[in-house]
Parts: C-alpha cells; structure tokens; sequence
C-alpha cells in the first residue's frame, strides 16, 4: 500500500465527493426517499410476524427452535461489519482509494459471515427440527420476515462487491464516490433492520 | 441537470477536518453494550416478561437512534428531507405493528 | 425528440468529445428517457388499459340490463369485475396521472429533466410489463376472479383454483414496483430540481399534490408489496399466511390491502385537486384562493388517509373501540377536502370565468365529486356502514369520487395541457361534447346506484330477480354506460382529428397561463429551458405578464446543456422481470413437453429473467452514462 500522501496526491477528489455533483446529491437523496419505503417494507413484515408469532400448528415454536449463541455471533458480525464500513467511508473522505478498498472487502467477507451463518440456522431448522416454510402460519411468517433481510444482505454483498471491481478501474471519483456512499448507507439499513429482528424475532421469542 | 459552469464544490478551498474513528468506535461500543443488555435481560432468565419486553425495545430503539445518527450521518447538516422521510416511514411501519397487535386477533 | 424542429446530424461530433446516437422510429421510444416522451408512452398505454377497462364496464352493464339476464355467465363476470376494478386503478387511471405529471412537472418547477431520467423510464416499462401481464390472464387459462381487493381465503389457492389470483398477484407486483419509482423520482425531481426562487411555498398547486401524492405512493406501495408476496407464497409454495387451517389468518389481509389501498385512493384523487387547482384560477383570471391553506389540506388528507384504513372493515368484527376510531378519523377527512372546495369556489367568485373545455370539466368537477364525499361521510358512519356495506351504495360511492373526481380531473387536464404536449389544440366544440355526454351518461350511471343499494342490491352478483324494484333502475344505469361510452368515443374522434392538424398552438394557448410551462413553446424543445427561469413569485410566469414582460427573467446565461443519453436497459430490465414473473408462477405446473416442464419446475426461467434484469442493473452500474451536451449555437437556432 502507498502512502496516504502519494494517494492523495494523484487526483484532486473534493470534500465529501459523494455530494460533489447534482447527480450525486440526486443519488443520496433518492435513496434516503427509498429506505423510507424501505421501513414501511419491513415495518408490514414484522406486523406480520408479530401477528402470526404464537400460531405454530403444533409445530416447534419460538422458545423450541432458537438458539441464542447462534443469534448473538450473528448479530456481532454483522455490527462490526456495520462499524467497517464507516471506516470504509472514511477511507473515502481521506481519498484514500486502496484502503477503502480494504475495508469495503472486510464489510463484503463479515456480510458473507453472517449470510453462511443464516442459511446454517435455516437448514438446521429445515432437516432437524422439521420446521419448513409450509409448517405453520408462524414459520411462514419467519422465513420470509428473516428471508427477505437475508436476501437484502446477499444483494448488498454482490453489490458492494461490484463497486469495489468498478473502482479497481476507474478509481475513487465523483460518479464513483456516490455509489459507495450510497452502498454503505444500504449496508447501516440492512444493521438496523437486524437490531429489530434479533430483538422482535429472537429475543422476544425467547421471552414469549 | 448539470450545466459545465457548475464546478464541482471541491475547488474551493476549505480546511475540513476530517472527524478520526475514535467517535464510531466509541458508538459501536455503545452498540455492543446496549446489545448485550438485551441478550442478558434473555439469557439470564427469571426476568418479569413485561419488564423484559421494555428492556429490549427500549435497547433497540437506542441502538438505532445511535447507529442512524452517526453512522448514517442523520445527525449530521442538510439531512432534514432524509430524516422527514424516515420518520415517515417509521410512523406507517409503526401503525402496522399497532394494527397486527390489536386489530388481528380477538375474542 | 421526433416531432421537434431540432435535427443533430448523428455523424457530427458534440461538444466535450461525446458522439451521441440518435434512434428513430420505434427504437426511439424504446430508449427514450427523455420525461416529455414518457409522458407520451404513459398516456397511450394507460388510455389503451383503460378503453380494456371500459370495454369491461360495458360489458358488466350490457349483464345487468334486465334481471335473470344470462348474456354473461357468474364466472366469466367475475373474472370482468375483477378485471375492470383492477385494470382501471392500476393501469388505467394511474399511468394517465403520471402522463400528466411527467409531462407537466418538470416543465412547472423549471426544470430540464427529471432527477433521474433512466429510472423515469424503467418506471413506465415496469408497469406496463406488468399491466400486460395482469392481462395475459384472460389468453392464459382464466382472468382473477376474487375481485380486485382479492379478499382471502376467496383468493388462496383452496377456492381460486386457477392461475387468474396469479397473474393478479405477479402483474400488480411488476406494476406496482414501476409506480414506486416514478414516486421516487418526482420526490427527488421536486425536492431538487426546482428552478432558482421557486420555494416549496411559490410551487404551483399541481407540483405540490405531485409531491405529496409521490410521497403516498413511497409509504403505501411497500405495504402492498408485502401483502402480494404473501398472497404469492401462500398460493404458490404453501406458505400459511391466511391459511386458517395453519394457524394463518384471513383478516390480517383484509388489513394490509387496505393500509395500502386507502392510501391509494388519495394516491389517485391529490393529483386531480392538483389539476383542478392550475384550471380554475387560469379561466378566473384570478389567483388561487388560499394557497397555503390548500397546501396545508393537501398534507393534511395525506396523513389521515393512512389513519382510515379499516373503515373498509368495519363489519369484520374489529370492536366498538376501533370502529369508533376508525369512524372518526374519517369524518375528520371531509374538513381539509371542504377547505378545498371553497377554496376553489371562492377562486371564481368575482373572476373572469371563461368555460372553456378544461373548466367545464373542473366546474363539473366541484359539485359531483361533492356528492361523492358526502356519500363517503355517510359510509363513514359504522352502525350506518352495517346497511350500506357491500351494496350498490358503495359502488356509486366510489365511482363518484373516482370517475366524477378523478376522471373528470383527468378530462380537465388533458384539454388543458394537450397543445403543450403535443402542439395542438383540441377541438373545444368536441372537447364540449364530450363534456355533456360524458356527466350526463356519468351521472345516470351511478346517481340511481345509490338507490339500488339502499333497496338492498348487492354489489357483485352476476344477476338479480325480477320485481324487487330494481329493474328500471339497472336499465337506466346501462343506458348511462353507454352514454359514458359516446362521450369516451368524441374524445378518442378529437384527438384524431386534432392530430391531423398542423402543430401550430402558440406557447400560451389559453392566453391567460399562469405557471412556467405556458412560457416555453408547445411543445418543448428537448431541454425544456433555453435558460434557467428565476422565479420572483407564485404563479412565476403571470407575474412576469402582469410586470409587463412577454417571458421570463432568465437565471443564467446561453450555455451548453448536458443531457442524459437514450438507453434500452430499462426495457430490457422489465422484459427480464416479466420473463421471471411468468416463470415463477408456473413453477408448479405440469407440461406436455419435458423440457418446458424442466425449465419452469426447477425455476430456470425464472432465473433467466432476473439475470437479464440483474445483467441489465450491472451493465448500468459498470458503464457509465456521459450524456451528451446540446451547444449554445445550436440553441441559438431553436424558435424561443
């Protein structure tokens, strides 16, 4: 890795150059309106699984099925993935290209932790305990609540993935420097969302 | 739309300062704490289900507040459009939550 | 843009090294981002969905002339009113709201462009890929059935046997993700594109209403989406959402359809009290009366229509406490809607009215959609609800606020800005007779509506018994439907026959326009403004006329223009989409051939489709649009 100085001195990128153009400010905005729906998304989600949470068909329920080792490694990586990706954003406010580079990776392997770890929980469900999607009204309601987070963690991962080859070749600019900025908000999202599942989900299913 | 005499803000010369990790450790700590809190309040057992209930929401929410502000920059200037919209979509997430509470299930 | 004076030879190259490919004929419309053209695209295929719906409507009216008539069977006029509701909220009246939008917006802030031109387009081609898949239902093996709030269990697989709640669910989902990004993008449009000195509070009406109809549509599609997927996976892999037998349950549906389908309502009648608020205040020759307090309503019902959602279901039981609520809440809503009404006629009290075609519509507008509010104020009251509940005062109900509100907005719109759209004036004399025979066919269809379902018709049954006095009055709604018909007919000969005629309407056709769009040619040159309007007040372009001045103030000088380049991507991302859509709702299905069989049962079409859609996202994301730039000479050129 070259020096910050060096780095800093090949391009002139602005301050902040995720905000540097109207295109780029357009990005961040149009996102930010995009999360909110996003909330709304989640939001019927987990009414629907706080609605259907107790009726488990006579199939295992909450308090039967998880495991809270399991959930809180889950929940650690995927924070400090969280706190990564900060760092990776800094990276870019330094204008320090390869070691944003190095941290958005991290983000990426930490995200890919926390995916391997969900569909371990999920086949452990699905062959042991002989709770599937068609169980109950309840393990409908589980899958395609935890799903669909899983889903938009596995979409963030090819997507950060896919910046970190675009910037390989054209760099940290201000077409590029948005897409990041816009990539890591997502990424905060997707923690945010889990704090109210481990909480919602887990953790209350353990209360009862 | 960007007409060429837009420059882009950069040439301007400013002294930023750059904020240092300290801050978003100092968060993500916060984080970690308020996290285990919750796991604890769980874990431990023998805890009154009512009082656990309002530990973990009231530990999410914080958590939350604190990762939204510092780490998605809420806190920071010009992210009033962000934080009406977010709000927003909080407020309808939360009539849904009220409604599958209530409105789902009665005698 | 195709109908334009303004040629680019192809081969020369642009300023800043950019060569930009031009396309012509139908590969012009397929790659077009350009918001003026969408418009266009939105509102041939929203008229085309909604001359399926009307021919729908026809055909429910031509069923119910006469008691016991057997020209329809039950399942096949099922499958139509499902249809029709469907079609017409959908994809009809909502992708002509957007014309309308597209069309205007940009034009009325000041803007050349959208926020995000390419997103613009994937939002048309996403809805009508869905719209056309909603509609391949009726080719396919049967329309859906369980009408158009698809009430579960009637939808779940166990009672809606056929693949009809599957295209339901599949094309409303495409449909319904295309709404959700042109919501976005007149949000971001609105909230930064908006020219120098045009403060939130000096926006026309029509953009404010855009803007709070866009963020309605951002926090109620969400919900939609969720509650189709839930349908989806009930129906399609056996999940036990509202299967009671599992534990699921029923009503939880009833809720999320109407946490978002009440929203959508407002999502369907703001943009007309937009339309209304630019019409009457231009043929008053009067500013509009209350602006603010107009604003503050229009906030106002955006927020208590997420608060009203289950007075659709006050007779499932929900208790005393959340029917009283829910009762409330809902009269709450005629207070900002009455602000609105006077507003608009004390906007005409003392002005200069002149009833041209879009005011006939907009004054025909006030006093029917009127009636319409006050029958809903009526519904709105729970022990009453009980006797109205499902009968044919609802359907009149909702077909005033809809087609006396909306439609009539929508007609009022359309004369309005036809000759910026398209540089032609309509006929008036035409554009008048349509006026007269569509709310006279209008009001004979549904004003004895009201009757029937206070008589005790109930709404959705196929046929009725003779001598329950509900003979005569079904006659006369038919008739009526017809006569909607003729006038739908007139308007389809007037744009015909205006589209024969040279583009020859001048900037301000009305003489009397108001806002910023009435000070660029009709229609616009591809970027809109020449230069950048500064705006020194509401209603920009009249004050500019009442200081004397023929245009506007301009806030920067001649310099080159950056557009964005014509791109297929987002056709292609929508192709991909559909493609998935279908294969995902044939996964279960058996087929005589075992490769199509192989194919769809272990979900390779499906994948196929999104990796053209995610293929398409990709090739976005890795190349990167310049644009292109139009250049001070040949701007010069351009007849300002």
């Amino acid at each position: 890795m070259t020096t910050p100085h060096a780095e800093a001195a090949n391009n002139t990128l602005p301050y902040e150059p995720e905000k540097a153009t109207l295109e780029g400010r357009n990005k961040v905005l149009g996102f930010w309106l995009f999360l909110g729906g996003e909330a709304v998304l989640f939001g019927t989600l987990f009414a629907t699984f706080l609605a259907l949470r107790n009726q488990t068909n006579d199939g295992p329920t909450a308090n039967e099925l998880f495991h809270l080792p399991l959930v809180a490694a889950a929940t650690f990586i995927l924070l400090v993935s969280s706190l990564t990706s900060v760092f990776a954003i800094q990276a870019m406010h330094r204008n320090r290209p390869a070691l944003l580079r190095n941290w958005l990776l991290v983000t990426v392997g930490l995200g890919l932790g926390f995916l391997i770890l969900e569909i371990y929980e999920f086949s452990q469900y699905i062959r042991h305990e002989e709770f599937g999607m068609t169980t109950s009204a309840f393990s409908s309601a589980f899958y395609t609540l935890v799903g669909f987070h899983g889903a938009h963690v596995a979409f963030g991962i090819l997507w950060i993935f896919v910046l970190i080859l675009q910037m390989s070749r054209k760099g940290l600019t201000v077409v590029t420097a948005p897409k990041v900025y816009v990539s890591a908000i997502y990424w905060h999202f997707i923690d945010v969302v889990w704090v109210f599942i481990f909480t919602v989900v887990y953790l209350l299913g353990k209360v009862g | 739309m960007t007409t060429d005499q837009h420059s882009p803000e950069g040439g301007i010369k400013h002294r930023h300062r750059h904020e240092g990790p300290q801050r978003h450790i100092v968060v993500f700590i916060f984080s970690i704490v308020l996290t285990l809190i919750a796991f604890a309040a769980v874990a431990a057992g023998g805890v009154n289900a009512t009082f656990a209930v309002i530990i973990l929401l009231v530990m999410a929410v914080l958590q939350v507040i604190l990762q939204m502000g510092f780490w998605m920059h809420l806190k920071d200037k010009g992210h009033l459009l962000p934080i009406i919209f977010m709000l927003g979509g909080f407020f309808i997430a939360g009539t849904c939550i009220v409604m599958s509470l209530y409105w789902v299930w009665w005698d | 843009m195709a109908q334009a004076a303004h040629t680019l030879n192809p081969s020369k190259p642009l300023g800043h090294g950019h060569s930009v490919k031009r396309h012509t004929g139908l590969m012009d419309w397929i790659t077009t981002v350009d918001h003026k053209k969408i418009a266009i695209l939105y509102l041939i295929a929203g008229g085309l969905f909604f001359g399926i719906g009307g021919f729908e409507a026809i055909l429910i009216r031509i069923q119910l002339i006469k008691p016991m008539n057997s020209f329809l069977d039950a399942q096949t006029f099922n499958e139509l009113i499902t249809m029709h509701g469907t079609t017409m909220i959908f994809l009809g009246v909502m992708p002509v709201i957007f014309a309308l939008m597209n069309a205007v917006i940009p034009l009325q802030i000041g803007a050349r462009d959208v926020a995000f031109p390419f997103l613009n387009a994937l939002g048309f081609w996403t809805f009508l890929f869905g719209g056309i898949l909603l509609n391949l239902s009726w080719v396919m093996g049967g329309a859906p059935d369980a009408g158009w709030t698809a009430y579960t269990p009637l939808s779940t697989s166990t009672y809606s046997t056929t693949h009809g709640v599957d295209f339901y669910t599949i094309g409303l989902q495409i449909a319904g993700l295309g709404t959700l990004i042109g919501g976005i993008n007149f949000l971001a449009t609105i909230i930064t594109m908006r020219a120098p000195g045009m403060s939130f509070m000096r926006m026309p009406m029509f953009a404010w209403t855009t803007f709070i109809t866009s963020a309605i549509i951002l926090f109620a599609f969400p919900a939609i989406t969720v509650g189709l997927v839930l349908l989806t996976f009930d129906r399609i892999i056996g999940a036990n959402f509202f299967e009671v037998g599992a534990g699921g349950n029923p009503i939880l549906w009833q809720h999320i359809f109407w946490i978002f389908g009440h929203p959508e309502v407002y999502i369907l009648i703001l943009p007309a009290f937009g339309i209304i608020s630019e019409v009457i205040p231009t043929f008053a020759r009067k500013r509009l009366f209350g602006y603010s307090s107009m604003v503050f309503a229009t906030i106002l019902i955006a927020f208590l229509g997420f608060m009203v959602w289950a007075h659709h279901m006050f007779t499932t039981g929900l208790g005393p406490v959340a029917n009283a609520l829910f009762s409330v809440s809902t009269m709450l809503i005629a207070v900002p809607t009455g602000i609105k009404i006077f507003n608009w006629l004390l906007t005409m009290w003392g002005g200069q009215v002149r009833f041209t075609t879009p005011n006939l519509f907009a004054v025909g507008f006030i006093p029917t959609f009127t009636m319409g509010g006050v029958t809903g104020v009526m519904l709105a009251s729970a022990p009453a609800d009980f006797q109205f509940h499902d009968t044919y005062f609802v359907v009149a109900h909702f077909h005033y606020v809809i087609v006396g509100g909306l439609v009539l907005g929508l007609f009022a719109g359309l004369h309005y800005w036809w000759p910026k759209m398209f540089g032609r004036m309509l006929s008036e004399k035409l554009g008048k007779w349509t006026f007269w025979t569509f709310i006279l066919g209008f009001h004979l269809t549904f004003f004895v509506q009201h009757f029937l379902g206070l008589m005790g018709m109930q709404r959705r049954v196929f046929t009725y018994l003779p001598n329950q006095h509900f003979d005569v009055l079904n006659l006369v709604s038919t008739i009526g439907a017809f006569l909607m018909g003729v006038g739908m007919i007139i308007f389809l000969t007037n744009i015909f026959l205006t589209s024969r005629k040279p583009a020859d309407a001048a900037a301000d056709p009305w003489e009397d326009g108001r806002t910023l769009e009435w000070s660029i040619p009709s229609p616009p040159p591809e970027y809109n403004f020449k230069q950048t309007p500064l705006v020194r007040g509401i209603d920009a372009f009249w004050k500019e006329k009442t200081a004397g001045h023929t245009e506007m103030t301009p806030a920067e000088p001649v310099g080159s223009i950056h557009m964005p380049s014509a791109t297929m991507l987002p056709f292609l991302m929508s192709v991909g989409i559909f493609i998935a859509g279908l294969g995902f709702m044939f996964s279960r299905d058996e087929f005589k051939s075992d490769f199509v069989g192989f194919m769809f049962n272990n979900y390779l079409v499906t994948a196929i489709g999104l990796l053209i859609t995610f293929g398409s996202m990709l090739m976005r994301s890795l190349f990167d649009d310049q644009g292109w730039h139009i250049e001070p000479e040949e701007l010069e050129g351009e007849q300002i």
